[in-house]
């Protein structure tokens, strides 16, 4: 896999850890189990804004725009269909030895994809 | 709560990475996901450990790389650093990002600290066994080929 696409992974991964965190119920559950979830999510959104930082700038933008916009930015392909819009990719798009290996887009939604593997 | 978990008992890892690494083999990921979920976990680590009672550590994060609850419970004689302070049970869990949001990974963090509360705690770190384990923490025990 591409790197920049696992930084697009890592960094949606983070957003999701940090939305959890500020979220009352799950911050009530996990205080409740011992954590501190106030001083993890600071510390989390020091790590994303690093991790950020080292992604190319047109990706991060696109990415801040999708966040933005649908709430999630990078989402896998399922049986050639894009799992944030649900429409079937066009075969040109068919898995092959080289899947993940650039970072690509859904053409009817924008949002990043990549391929399970 | 009918989720399936698995364990690791007798772990062999000397820190917490390797044994997050250790744990995450257990399941059949291919290398990039399984990278990349060490690197969430560990992420997830470094910004506040998450040990929650004495010789108790419960890494976990949810992330888009699973289509299903990932759980499994660790056991360690000799203990591990986490960095400092030494666990002897390791419960990880991995939880899917579904449309609907976060409300069964929160499920599944109220199920744990309600079974961990009242003596569960001290419970797990005395069970002799992955089975007791697991029914300590009223998960279904999913035995792994080839680790009992």
């Amino acid at each position: 896999m591409i790197r920049e696409l696992e930084k697009l992974i890592s960094l949606h991964d983070l957003d999701i850890m940090i939305s959890d965190l500020i979220d009352k119920d799950i911050i009530k559950q996990e205080k409740k189990l011992g954590l501190s979830p106030a001083l993890a999510v600071e510390q989390l959104r020091k790590m994303r804004d690093e991790l950020s930082l080292t992604i190319d700038r047109r990706y991060r933008d696109l990415y801040d725009q999708l966040a933005g916009h649908y709430g999630n930015a990078v989402v896998p392909v399922v049986n050639l269909m894009c799992s944030g819009c649900f429409t079937q990719l066009p075969t040109a798009f068919s898995p092959s030895t080289e899947k993940n290996d650039q970072v690509e887009t859904c053409p009817s939604c924008g949002r990043f994809i990549y391929w399970c593997d | 709560m009918e989720r399936l978990c698995q364990c690791k008992w007798n772990m062999s890892s000397k820190n917490w990475k390797s044994a997050i690494s250790e744990l995450l083999g257990e399941f059949s990921f291919k290398a990039t996901t399984e990278n990349l979920l060490q690197t969430a976990l560990e992420t997830r680590e470094l910004a506040d450990p998450t040990i929650i009672h004495e010789n108790i550590a419960i890494p976990h994060c949810r992330s888009i790389l699973v289509d299903d609850f990932m759980i499994i419970i660790g056991k360690s004689d000799s203990g591990i650093p986490w960095p400092e302070e030494k666990v002897s049970v390791i419960i990880l869990f991995i939880s899917p990002v579904k449309p609907s949001g976060p409300s069964e990974h929160m499920e599944l963090i109220k199920h744990l600290a309600k079974a961990l509360r009242s003596g569960g705690a001290e419970k797990i770190l005395s069970a002799g066994s992955p089975a007791e384990a697991a029914s300590i923490l009223k998960l279904s025990y999913e035995v792994n080929p080839g680790n009992d």
